[in-house]
């Protein structure tokens, strides 16, 4: 729509398969959460509501350290590493940001504020603003 | 005229920006407005997105316009259309819960969510599995 696929997987770094894991755990991370909100599974925790997001976190590592040893045994060892150090920075940070979300749901303490919750998310947006001024 | 990819994602990190300083702020319960006003940074975006869709859109009723070559295109500007009038759906409708002006189950708010998602993961696989197999 506003991007390419090719833009999209450009700025992100991704590669089209990562992008639709991620789009597939959204999409079955939605229905747990209707059917926990909706009474349907109330009984389900929080931490199997977002076990989707985090299947897919954990398979889009390993996927990425299987590109990144083959590109590194082809001999593209700098773009091997610049591949996962990006890939892991922008996981990591999405993956901090699930499990503080999901321990604000589980105990709802004061002290984790919302603020600070998103904190990942915000670092996030800069590193992609970063990265999209170098690919253009 | 055409944006490039850094004005593109500058329009969308700025209102991706707003949005979520917005949300953070009603959730800590530092600003107590209604869910509709903490949404105006979709709705412009959406609206923005929507106006340069219908404008593409409205390029094929100009004069000269040789229509063989654009019906491929034109059946991905449907489904965009679509798309976003989807997503448009979903927060109307998420809004409308959050402010409590309708007691639907949530599951009803997210049926337009899910059919975009549905759309845009064939979309992805036809990508993935089809199209390199050409």
């Amino acid at each position: 729509m506003l991007f390419s696929l090719r833009e999209l997987v450009q700025w992100l770094g991704f590669a089209t398969f990562e992008i639709f894991l991620h789009g597939l755990a959204l999409l079955a991370f939605s229905v747990l959460l209707v059917l926990k909100v909706d009474g349907a599974a109330a009984a389900l925790s929080w931490w199997i509501v977002f076990v989707p997001f985090f299947a897919a976190d954990g398979l889009s590592t390993y996927f990425t350290t299987i590109v990144s040893v083959r590109l590194f045994q082809d001999g593209e060892k700098r773009l091997a590493v610049l591949r996962l150090f990006w890939i892991l920075t922008i996981l990591s940070l999405k993956f901090v940001f699930e499990m503080l979300l999901c321990q604000k749901l589980v105990e709802h303490t004061r002290e984790l504020w919302y603020g600070l919750i998103m904190s990942p998310v915000f670092i996030l947006l800069q590193l992609l603003m970063i990265r999209a001024c170098r690919v253009n | 005229m055409r944006m490039s990819l850094a004005q593109r994602v500058l329009l969308t990190w700025l209102f991706t920006l707003l949005f979520l300083i917005m949300l953070v702020l009603k959730l800590d319960e530092k600003a107590p407005w209604n869910w509709f006003l903490i949404f105006i940074p979709v709705w412009i975006f959406d609206t923005i997105l929507l106006v340069m869709l219908i404008v593409k859109m409205a390029g094929r009723c100009k004069s000269g316009f040789d229509p063989r070559n654009g019906s491929q295109n034109m059946k991905k500007k449907v489904w965009y259309l679509v798309a976003m009038l989807l997503k448009l759906a979903f927060c109307l409708a998420l809004c409308a819960k959050l402010q409590r002006f309708t007691t639907m189950k949530l599951a009803y708010v997210f049926i337009p969510l899910w059919a975009l998602l549905l759309g845009a993961m064939v979309e992805l696989g036809y990508n993935i599995f089809y199209v390199r197999r050409d």
